[in-house]
């Protein structure tokens, strides 16, 4: 009850944070180009025919929509909790009433505005470039939108959030997160997208919880997917957000009674 | 006497670097090891597009690998000699401990670029030799001493020009700290080299020539080992080249000048 | 929410306008300093002493006037000009993190070119002087404050410069620390007849350091002297420290002089110089008096005074009361 209460405040530190290093937050926002990078690449794969069903429209519209989704969902909390635990900062954090978890939470929820408006243009961008035909057309699929894009936010949350109790027991786990991304890049459809896998390969990601995190919400919004394949898939992005989300309280819980123990 | 001085002050900062690297083997090791995963991560989705089509935007698979391989070259070097440098200085400059720096009897900017390295980063220099090596095997030709010795140069020029840019950024963050965060933006942009530059079209096509020239520092090269680059384009990057360093220093000249540390 | 979008636009207005404002942080200040002395360098808070150091190091330059150091202009940066030159600071630090200061100081040993062999000489007696042993050879991030103040001296030391200059390179050391890193910067200034330039917050460092003191505040110069000369001018006044025996009431005391600490049976009162000996006459034979002391008033009480009247003068000729300024 006590946390629910205070929540809108901890939302609005958030909020007043994300402005104050707005420069930060647009180079970083830059910096996740890479997909439209890409793109040129794939333009010229598919300038005259369409490899995997992929048109030239069809591939702009699947790195634009991917370069939003991934401004709406992109989180950092790992770093930050590495950077708490070896600053003694946590030590702070814990004299609160509040779990830690509920903090990095919605710091990173509160920044989604801020991103949102700078992601704005792109999505401009795209609807001007690509024609409607490359989005979704039921309006079952666009109520379903709203949830995945939110479960694909808290599979990385979850994810980093548990990397970054790791560094309770380790020296630090940036390089765990690296690992993390690397797996993100590769089977996410993050720089390749999954349909245009070799067929032995295309299963695999449905197995990992990458794809939900990325390829997922875009193949949503571009109407790759049927209404039952769609709600499949978010069955099973929620089974990941359920079981991320109980390891890292599990995690949270054991590294929060070591680090008592011997003081971080 | 001053080029004695200078040699040996690149010994000492090299032997710091290297016990740098030993205390933290593990780490750093282990960021070698993900690079060269990383390389042959990026060789995938070449792969998997050049089976589609046997061409893409006039380059084959081995030729493209070339480019490729050429970009993990440099890529090694960035991030292994040019990088570190960087962010030390940067460091430096927001805990105005570059006082120091300026005080020593020898250039500043030599100071600044070869003050630390990462040696294990030079395991890409292997990594590009493989790739070099199978994309000769698919072309079923080797290069000619003059291609290699064309192409050589040409990666000179094409790290001079890295180099040049790194400059330009340290030159901005003694105006603004903040501006760190531009060195991702550029990593970012950096990735684009990977590709042959003909993939990019339009104004792409005209910054990865001129603005960024990374065309200069992938493409020649690539082509240079293939025979194919006309000396008139040889001739007129390395005019370029020069172009960059010399504005690269004055820029650096102008900004040490105006430089008064951040806690004065 | 209305101060967040003044701020922002603040902020924007300044990326795009950056305003200039010269602000004279030092102005019209002339000294010299003659070889192997050793000069405390004094003013308040942002009076202009580190853009005074940084003026005659060469990190920052001059709008105007002319600086001279050991027969070079500093702001050329001539390699004969920085290779007898240090600069410590007492808030910053050269030496590595990760590594012990023995690498920082063969660093430095390729950058000024040091002879083997005087390298080896020179390490030795320093780390001999600092009773460092072999701490320099553990890494710098496990050494304590002190410790890596002492090695910083030694970094900067290893090319034997002429010319040190010092800022606060005593802060934040415990006071034993502070008195051997004093007696180690006095030895080295002996020893190499070396000139020194040092500015401190702690008044100790200044009286058992430097003969000499240029007091500098808000960029002016306002005193060039012996320290001696210094509180003389300052504080002309005595103080008088009575210990005695029996009940005495203030009506007792208040004749002798200004009372400026008064508990069971001690009192300590200000003096002029002047009237010193009718006071300590007078003194003995009234009271029963078992100790009795004369000093000159704390360093620190003289600096703040002095700092506290400029503040004054300069409020009186901007044509304000005291209270108003600043």
């Amino acid at each position: 009850m006590r946390t629910l209460r205070t929540l809108p405040a901890l939302f609005k530190v958030g909020f007043v944070s994300a402005l104050a290093y707005r420069a930060e937050f647009l180079v970083w926002m830059l910096t996740s180009t890479l997909p439209l990078i890409m793109l040129p690449l794939w333009h010229a794969v598919a300038e005259q025919a369409p490899l995997a069903g992929f048109s030239q429209g069809r591939f702009t519209a699947y790195f634009f929509t991917g370069f939003i989704v991934r401004q709406l969902v992109g989180n950092w909390a790992s770093w930050t909790i590495n950077y708490e635990v070896r600053s003694g900062a946590l030590s702070q954090r814990l004299l609160r009433p509040i779990h830690p978890i509920w903090f990095y939470a919605t710091e990173s929820l509160a920044s989604i505005p801020l991103r949102s408006a700078f992601a704005f243009p792109a999505a401009v961008i795209a609807l001007l470039v690509t024609d409607t035909s490359n989005l979704a057309h039921d309006a079952r699929l666009w109520a379903m939108v709203p949830v995945a894009i939110f479960g694909a936010w808290a599979i990385g949350f979850f994810a980093h959030v548990a990397i970054g109790a790791l560094s309770l027991w380790m020296h630090q786990s940036i390089k765990v997160v690296e690992i993390w991304s690397a797996g993100f890049f590769v089977f996410s459809g993050y720089l390749v997208p999954i349909a245009v896998f070799p067929r032995w390969l295309q299963s695999s990601p449905h197995w990992m919880p990458f794809e939900y995190m990325h390829g997922f919400p875009i193949d949503l919004i571009t109407g790759a997917l049927s209404v039952e394949q769609a709600t499949r898939s978010l069955g099973a992005q929620w089974c990941w957000v359920g079981i991320l989300g109980l390891v890292t309280v599990a995690l949270w819980d054991r590294g929060l009674r070591r680090y008592g123990a011997f003081g971080g | 006497m001053r080029l004695e001085r200078h040699l040996a002050v690149l010994r000492a900062n090299l032997r710091l670097s290297f016990l740098l690297a030993m205390q933290y083997r593990w780490e750093f090791l282990l960021d070698g090891a993900m690079s060269l995963l990383w390389t042959a991560a990026a060789i995938v989705p070449l792969y998997l597009v050049f089976e589609e089509r046997p061409r893409i935007a006039g380059w084959t698979y081995g030729e493209a690998l070339l480019v490729m391989g050429w970009f993990t070259l440099l890529d090694g070097l960035l991030k292994g000699a040019i990088n570190p440098s960087l962010v030390t200085v940067i460091e430096q400059i927001r805990t105005g401990t570059l006082d120091f720096v300026l005080l020593k009897p020898a250039d500043a900017q030599f100071l600044v670029s070869t003050a630390r390295f990462k040696p294990w980063r030079l395991l890409a220099l292997g990594a590009s030799i493989a790739i070099f090596v199978y994309a000769f095997s698919l072309l079923g030709t080797g290069p000619t001493w003059g291609g290699v010795a064309q192409a050589l140069a040409m990666l000179a020029a094409g790290i001079v020009v890295l180099y040049s840019v790194w400059i330009l950024v340290i030159s901005v963050a003694f105006r603004a700290v903040r501006i760190d965060n531009l060195r991702y933006l550029f990593e970012a942009v950096f990735e684009a080299g990977r590709w042959p530059s003909t993939v990019f079209k339009g104004v792409l096509s005209f910054v990865f020539t001129f603005v960024i020239p990374l065309a200069l520092m992938t493409t020649y090269p690539a082509e240079a080992l293939l025979g194919t680059l006309p000396w008139e384009r040889f001739a007129a990057a390395w005019a370029g080249a020069l172009v960059f360093a010399a504005v690269a220093r004055g820029v650096w000249l102008r900004s040490i000048g105006s430089y008064t540390s951040a806690s004065s | 929410m209305h101060e967040r979008t003044a701020g922002l636009a603040a902020s924007l207005r300044s990326v795009f306008r950056r305003e200039h404002k010269l602000v004279k942080a030092v102005d019209g200040v002339t000294f010299s300093i003659a070889r192997g002395e050793r000069v405390g360098f004094l003013g308040p808070n942002g009076a202009g002493k580190t853009t005074t150091l940084k003026m005659l190091t060469g990190l920052l330059h001059p709008t105007s006037g002319t600086i001279d150091v050991a027969g070079h202009v500093p702001q050329r940066r001539e390699a004969a000009f920085l290779d007898q030159i240090m600069l410590v600071m007492g808030q910053k630090q050269q030496l590595i993190w990760d590594l012990p200061p023995a690498d920082t100081f063969e660093l430095n040993r390729a950058v000024y070119r040091v002879p083997r062999d005087r390298y080896d000489a020179t390490v030795n007696e320093l780390t001999e002087l600092l009773e460092l042993g072999d701490l320099v050879k553990k890494p710098t991030r496990e050494l304590s404050l002190g410790e890596r103040m002492k090695c910083e001296l030694v970094a900067a030391l290893i090319h034997q410069p002429k010319v040190l200059f010092l800022d606060e390179p005593t802060i934040g050391l415990d006071v034993s620390t502070q008195v051997k890193v004093r007696d180690f910067i006095r030895s080295y200034n002996e020893r190499y007849g070396a000139t020194l330039m040092l500015t401190s917050h702690y008044m100790d460092d200044v009286a058992a350091l430097c003969p000499r003191v240029i007091v500098i505040d808000k960029g002016r110069l306002t005193f060039d002297g012996s320290l001696d000369e210094l509180v003389r001018n300052v504080r002309p006044e005595k103080r008088l420290t009575l210990h005695f025996r029996g009940d005495v009431g203030d009506d007792a005391l208040s004749p002798l002089g200004q009372i400026i600490e008064r508990s069971e049976g001690q009192v300590v009162l200000q003096v002029a110089q002047s009237e010193l000996a009718a006071a300590v006459s007078r003194a003995l034979a009234t009271l029963d008096v078992v100790d009795l002391t004369v000093e000159a008033a704390p360093l620190e009480e003289v600096m703040s005074e002095l700092f506290t009247r400029g503040r004054a003068a300069r409020a009186r000729e901007a044509g304000r009361e005291p209270d108003e300024a600043e």
